[in-house]
């Protein structure tokens, strides 16, 4: 069955570049080209990018795929690194329908899920009622000129003509996120109050005309009037457009009007035959029903462990080591002396930011974030999935080097740095993937400072900011400063602490292309990204 | 996720403290299904754990069901005196053991009983709360009269407490027991304490204040967890050309190609008895396969791929061949599918002739956290150079393989905790599985199914050309191993140290190196092609010769034997 020639040629020819490729590390060694990375005992790294080995071994198993008896042969890989496909999700397509009396955290929970699964490189987007409301009711004032009342008695289940407006509108939502699907997405978000049963009925008799596509309900109930209070403190402060002529206080008396009338039809989700997760004060009591499927039992999962106790996350690459002095990449090298500068004057800039407040500092288990850490007098945990992105072959080299070595793979990388996995190493996406447990840690936490690597916090940078995977490997992080991170319900407030302690740059532009513009925002969008354009 | 290894002053994980989760329901609820599920997991993440289960405890104090007054299971009032005191006796013993596991450094008690009336069990709830236990109920309820029905036939009539009996008299008489239960068990209703309430296995469940770290893991897990029929497979990737090096990510060797075509034929062969022998049919029953990003993991998937083409296509039916990270229910075609001509493939034509039914559907997926264990600054390394080199590390690496992490490097206790999500995805699966892996991968998660010590992971065997089958079940799994196939790669079960064919990959294979302690037993199949027909490329050797001549010790020997076959 077999051809034996597959077998004999090939074998012999292995064999004969095996033999030439042991033969330059014989040569290498006797001309005294063994360079000594580290320190004196320490060997070479035997398949490195800098050494001959590689570009030997490759050139010598071409054979080997041709051993291949698969009708497409597997691609041939060969040199540092190759570009890595986007995971395809085309088969996940969920509706999560959110419901929900005004003021009880719905938006901020569905902000929350379309930041962590697009984050995931899922397609998420939110459909939101009352932003389609909003925005028609502009074009309308604009067009032609007639102004709609959308004060508390709109939304009164007896005022019959607004009732069939707000019908409409709830349908056409949910209309556009089906298409919206069908082309594509994986999760729309049904963000509206959803609150009676027929109401629900009506978004599952549609859902289910199509096929492959899942709904889930997500209730988010809170009786805790300090918690509502502050939504609707929020709500009227933060520049609603339905309160732009009127006065907080009126304000603030309409909108609680408006959830007087939505209580007067609110029925919670009692019905059992839907897939549903029912959320009381954020955290406190979670009820799963029937959710079957991976991504279902993610966003759950995820869910659990959100909370909303005030509290800020600190970021801080560890202080300039020996090798970013050198330009080289990855290592495990100690601190410069400018590194331990910054080391020492850490703690004063911390306790100077956070006082008496309790915090937990997490670190690699590299060498410069341990040393980082090391005057930090705060419980510190270690963590092996903050360890910097693993530049696999080209580990130990200059950026020179590797390009110098290998001219074509570097300027692959460039071309699309985020999808590009170094040999035997990672790529962005791969770090995102081994992050994902660390986000869902950070969910938890309170007050945390991150002492990480460039890479990493760049990713965790993304998420909190909600920046686009291609921008995200060309995020500015600066050595010897510190970022603090403040979640607040749209977002996250940003501030930057440099100390003046000098360090080299180690951030590499992206060639040719203009540096991204990243504006974190906190704002809440009241009109959605459609009609701004 | 699971946090990295540290540990509090008490010797606890996670600074979560100490956790007793008091099972509620009516019997043949599945509770101690679930118990042992999360006993399973709890360990295998390194957190003490351990199941008190009442009803061994009663069969090991009394005696199984015959031994016992007729009143023992029957309505609280009607017992007499001397039953109230045995049964007391039997759950203060019980109360007992869980206080000597506090003590003796255990952090999770899983107390597996009924529970089912409301005092008694605020009652105990408060004792161990007082003593700064946090308390959590777990509620299994079932409305599903077959899978209690199934549950008591294949679990419950087997148990001590009927051996000997008629099938059909036990189940009567288990019913009689669960009538007597039903009679004051109350349902959980009470908010007093934070539940889980576990409805039909999965179908639903309700939290109540559940909060702290361990106990959101606690309830991730059981929400991933199913009882439906499937089979585990687990391989090894095929032989590589430079096997010992994690970086080079060389790709398979010849005879590497050779095993992931053997491997094909004999996963789909064993599959197809394995479901005849159970009297399941295969319609609609669809074959997932893991592999790393790794290319020698991936390509040993390919003859797959392939024979789902050639096969499958007439069927109208696409193959799959998909780059993952986080969603297992994904099935994207990515693959795309090139001309094939069965006649090209040799493998998937011996296929149909022996007519073994074929997988409706054929699913490769590549995950990323699948990679090998990282063996850091000793990538390359053949055992002497490490042992030269560093050799503190190395000695206490070989010391305790499971906690060391050498520089750069991950311990195997790394390992598992990224290895954490593909478990909680392995739970989930509901299809056949065959997990293409690499050995320190395989280990993990073998002793996670098997349910080793984690301390014992490092020194499990796992031999190229083996296939392990495991079967989840009730109480455990089953597990067993075939060998099906022979060459260069494998390691030998004689004493030539030759046979040793990756013993330079030390970090990967330390079990092997050292000739690990932990094996499955397995069994021979007659169709492993002996030496005669061996299609031998013996590259063995290539990484010594690397090595050594790294060292400049020796001249080249390598060693190879081209045989034709036919």
């Amino acid at each position: 069955m077999a051809n034996p020639n597959r077998l004999t040629v090939p074998g012999a020819k292995v064999s004969q570049d095996l033999k030439l490729v042991s033969g330059m590390l014989q040569n290498m060694k006797d001309a005294g080209q063994i360079p000594v990375p580290y320190s004196p005992g320490i060997p070479p790294v035997a398949f490195g990018a800098g050494g001959p080995m590689l570009k030997r071994f490759d050139e010598s198993t071409v054979v080997s795929r041709k051993g291949s008896q698969a009708p497409t042969p597997p691609m041939s890989v060969k040199g540092i690194g190759n570009k890595v496909a986007k995971p395809d999700y085309s088969d996940s397509k969920i509706v999560l329908a959110m419901v929900g009396l005004p003021a009880r955290g719905k938006s901020y929970l569905s902000n929350k899920l379309m930041i962590y699964l697009k984050w995931l490189e899922y397609d998420v987007k939110v459909f939101n009622v009352g932003q389609l409301r909003r925005t028609r009711a502009k074009q309308k004032a604009q067009q032609l000129g007639i102004k709609e009342d959308h004060t508390a008695s709109w939304f009164s289940h007896e005022n019959a003509e607004a009732n069939l407006s707000r019908e409409q509108l709830a349908q056409d939502s949910l209309e556009m996120l089906i298409s919206w699907l069908k082309q594509g997405g994986n999760v729309g978000i049904h963000d509206a109050t959803n609150s009676t049963r027929s109401r629900r009925a009506s978004i599952e008799a549609r859902v289910a005309k199509e096929k492959g596509i899942h709904l889930i309900f997500l209730e988010s109930l809170c009786d805790d009037p300090a918690v509502i209070a502050a939504n609707v403190a929020l709500k009227v402060s933060s520049g609603d457009p339905d309160y732009k002529d009127t006065s907080p206080e009126e304000a603030k008396r309409d909108f609680l009007r408006r959830i007087t009338e939505y209580e007067k039809v609110y029925e919670t989700i009692t019905e059992p035959h839907l897939s549903y997760l029912k959320i009381v004060n954020v955290g406190s009591q979670v009820t799963v029903s029937r959710i079957h499927g991976y991504l279902q039992s993610r966003i759950a999962f995820y869910l659990m462990n959100l909370h909303l106790k005030p509290r800020s996350i600190y970021l801080s690459r560890h202080g300039e080591s020996q090798f970013n002095v050198e330009g080289k990449i990855g290592g495990d090298s100690l601190l410069s002396p400018r590194g331990m500068q910054y080391a020492t004057a850490l703690p004063a800039l911390i306790k100077d930011n956070i006082g008496d407040a309790p915090l937990t500092v997490w670190t690699s288990t590299l060498r410069r974030t341990i040393q980082t850490a090391s005057h930090l007098e705060y419980p510190k945990l270690t963590w092996k999935s903050l360890d910097e992105l693993d530049a696999g072959v080209c580990d130990g080299m200059t950026y020179e080097e590797i390009e110098h070595a290998y001219p074509d793979d570097f300027a692959n990388r460039d071309e699309d740095k985020f999808n590009y996995r170094y040999r035997g190493g990672e790529s962005y996406r791969d770090v995102v993937v081994r992050l994902e447990p660390v986000i869902m840690e950070l969910e938890r936490q309170e007050n945390v400072l991150v002492i990480g690597h460039q890479a990493i916090l760049r990713c965790l940078y993304a998420y909190f900011h909600h920046l686009p995977q291609a921008d995200l490997p060309y995020i500015k992080i600066p050595l010897h400063t510190v970022i603090k991170l403040t979640p607040k319900a749209y977002g996250c407030d940003e501030e930057r602490y440099a100390l003046p302690i000098q360090a080299v740059d180690t951030h590499r532009p992206k060639p040719k292309a203009p540096a991204p513009v990243l504006q974190p925002t906190t704002a809440r969008d009241y009109y959605g990204i459609e009609s701004k354009e | 996720m699971v946090a990295p290894l540290y540990t509090t002053a008490s010797g606890l994980l996670f600074h979560a403290g100490k956790i007793l989760v008091i099972t509620i329901g009516l019997p043949a609820r599945g509770k101690t299904h679930i118990s042992r599920a999360l006993e399973r997991y709890l360990r295998w993440m390194g957190v003490k754990t351990q199941v008190i289960s009442l009803g061994d405890y009663r069969r090991k104090t009394i005696g199984g069901a015959q031994k016992l007054p007729p009143d023992y299971f029957t309505l609280e009032g009607e017992k007499s005196p001397e039953t109230m005191a045995l049964r007391k006796k039997v759950s203060d013993g019980c109360e007992q053991l869980i206080w000597d596991y506090f003590e003796s450094g255990g952090q999770v008690v899983i107390y597996d009983a009924n529970n089912g009336t409301r005092a008694a069990r605020h009652a105990l709830a408060e004792k161990f709360d007082k003593a700064g236990i946090h308390v959590v109920m777990l509620e299994s309820l079932c409305d599903n009269k077959e899978i209690i029905e199934t549950n008591i036939r294949s679990v419950k009539i087997s148990s001590p407490d009927y051996k000997g009996w008629d099938p059909d008299k036990a189940v009567e008489d288990y019913y009689t027991r669960i009538r007597g239960h039903e009679k004051y068990y109350e349902p959980l209703e009470e908010r007093t304490w934070p539940y889980i309430k576990i409805i039909n296995v999965g179908e639903k469940i309700i939290l109540n204040n559940i909060q702290g770290y361990l106990q959101s893991r606690i309830v991730f897990f059981l929400m991933n967890i199913h009882n439906r029929f499937r089979t585990i497979y687990f391989a090894r990737s095929g032989q590589s050309l430079i096997e010992h090096s994690y970086k080079a990510d060389s790709d398979l060797s010849p005879a590497g190609w050779d095993y992931a075509e053997k491997l094909k034929d004999f996963v789909l062969e064993r599959r197809a008895k394995s479901l005849e022998q159970r009297g399941i049919s295969h319609e609609g029953r669809k074959l997932v396969i893991w592999t790393s990003t790794r290319r020698r993991a991936h390509h040993t998937a390919w003859p797959f791929v392939a024979t789902s083409t050639s096969s499958l296509s007439t069927l109208n039916q696409q193959p799959v061949f998909s780059a993952d990270t986080f969603d297992a229910d994904t099935s994207p075609v990515y693959h795309d599918v090139e001309t094939a001509s069965p006649t090209e493939t040799a493998s998937a034509g011996t296929t149909s002739k022996k007519n073994i039914p074929m997988p409706s559907t054929i699913k490769v997926v590549e995950k990323p956290q699948m990679l090998e264990i990282n063996p850091g600054i000793w990538d390359g390394l053949s055992p002497e150079q490490a042992k030269k080199y560093y050799p503190g590390d190395w000695d206490r690496f070989t010391k305790d393989p499971y906690s060391y992490r050498a520089p750069r490097a991950e311990s195997y206790h790394d390992l598992s905790v990224r290895l954490e999500p593909v478990l909680i995805e392995l739970e989930r699966e509901q299809e056949d599985l065959l997990i293409i892996g690499h050995a320190s991968v395989i280990r993990c998660l073998l002793a996670y199914l098997i349910g080793l010590p984690a301390s014992e992971i490092p020194a499990i065997e796992i031999a190229r050309g083996d296939l392990l089958e495991v079967v989840p079940a009730s109480y455990g799994v089953h597990s067993h191993a075939f060998h099906f196939w022979d060459g260069p790669g494998r390691r030998g079960d004689g004493d030539d140290p030759q046979d040793v064919k990756d013993a330079n990959n030390f970090y990967e294979n330390y079990a092997e190196s050292t000739r690990g302690k932990r094996k499955v037993a397995v069994e021979e199949v007659d169709a492993v092609p002996k030496s005669p027909d061996r299609e031998a490329i013996e590259l063995r050797g290539m990484q010594e010769t690397l090595a050594a001549l790294a060292e400049a010790e020796a001249a080249p020997s390598i060693n190879i034997q081209v045989t034709d076959v036919k």
